[in-house]
């Protein structure tokens, strides 16, 4: 089964997967998004509004950040491990971007439900 | 002829430092290692390894104008001057251009590169047909210089760790034989999220073989196979529910 790939039986290609898998969602939502503005064309904020209204659109949305963060998050880390040789720096270090990650994908989804502060 | 070259002793030099020579080279010294031995009878002290002087046995692997490759195999006439000669990247080096390559072959080690089968011995060889034996093509050649591993940036940042592409191109190819039985514990060996998948398609390794080699294209195949074999691979249960 395929989806055992991405258990922890698995966990150098776990990463390796979600990365790609993530991209490929990424890539479709771009697609999708282009297409979208091409038809509908906003151009003022109740257009904008109304480009976002959909739940539907909102959902996909949704997870094309979730997928977003996850490939940041891969990412960055790989990068880290790289360059930051010092494990106390790189935990730091990353700890701070999941945390901007977490705060980014919250932010979104305030912004897709329509709350405000 | 003009070179610059990485010079240091350990015994006697506090840093490495790079030393130019001028050097006038006979009508028959055609390849770089011909001028290197052209200067050690110049200078005895410049250390290098070298052997076969063909290609073959790639001991005389060292870093060309910034570019990883074997000195029994470069022209000269391609070179622009000075010619930049300096130990292999990421390597402790022993002296001049002599590097340490005790990390490159634990790694090789690693992936226990000998077949494995339990089956009794045949009385004859063991036979491949014409097919199987093709699957080895492109991998067997390998030398084991280190100019791969050596310019691949992961194996530079996680030496210790990252198995590097001569290793993972030796790892594919006893995958690949149709004679070898262990490759599920091959696969298995590399599930680390280090060992193989430091791996980040940089290319070097491809860009610099001297026996025009794909590691990257091996690397790909693991990747590829342990997908296939979890394909296969039948459900696991999710509850061990007992039936009565």
């Amino acid at each position: 089964m395929l989806i055992e790939l991405l258990t922890d039986q698995y966990p150098g290609m776990r990463q390796w997967l979600t990365q790609r898998l993530s991209a490929v969602v990424m890539a479709l939502y771009t697609m999708l998004f282009v297409l979208m503005l091409v038809i509908q064309q906003p151009a003022n904020y109740q257009e904008w509004y109304a480009f976002f209204s959909p739940w539907w659109w909102r959902l996909v949305t949704f997870i094309f950040w979730i997928c977003l963060t996850m490939h940041a998050w891969l990412g960055v880390r790989d990068v880290l491990k790289d360059y930051v040789a010092n494990l106390t720096v790189r935990s730091y270090l990353q700890l701070l971007v999941e945390l901007a990650l977490i705060v980014d994908l919250v932010w979104l989804m305030m912004i897709l439900m329509n709350l405000r502060f | 002829m003009k070179f610059s070259i990485y010079r240091y002793n350990p015994d006697v030099d506090k840093k490495p430092y790079m030393q130019d020579y001028d050097i006038d080279l006979e009508d028959s010294d055609q390849m770089l290692l011909d001028a290197l031995v052209r200067i050690k009878q110049v200078d005895d002290t410049l250390s290098l390894r070298k052997s076969c002087r063909e290609g073959v046995c790639g001991s005389d692997s060292m870093n060309i104008n910034g570019k990883n490759g074997l000195a029994c195999i470069t022209k000269i006439s391609d070179l622009e001057q000075p010619i930049v000669l300096r130990p292999m990247p990421g390597l402790p080096v022993i002296r001049d251009l002599v590097v340490d390559m005790t990390q490159f072959f634990e790694h090789y080690n690693s992936v226990k590169p000998y077949l494995e089968n339990n089956d009794p011995l045949p009385e004859t060889e063991r036979l491949q047909s014409p097919e199987d034996r093709a699957k080895l093509d492109g991998l067997y050649e390998c030398i084991l210089c280190g100019a791969c591993t050596t310019s691949c940036p992961s194996f530079w940042w996680n030496p210790d760790k990252f198995v590097g592409p001569a290793g993972l191109m030796q790892a594919y190819r006893f995958i690949a034989d149709s004679r070898d039985q262990a490759e599920e514990e091959r696969l298995e060996n590399l599930e680390d999220p280090y060992r193989l998948y430091r791996c980040h398609n940089i290319m070097n390794c491809v860009d610099v073989c001297p026996k025009k080699l794909n590691p990257n294209a091996a690397i790909a195949k693991i990747k590829d196979l342990k997908i296939e074999r979890a394909k296969d691979k039948k459900p696991k249960k999710l509850f061990n529910l007992k039936v009565l």
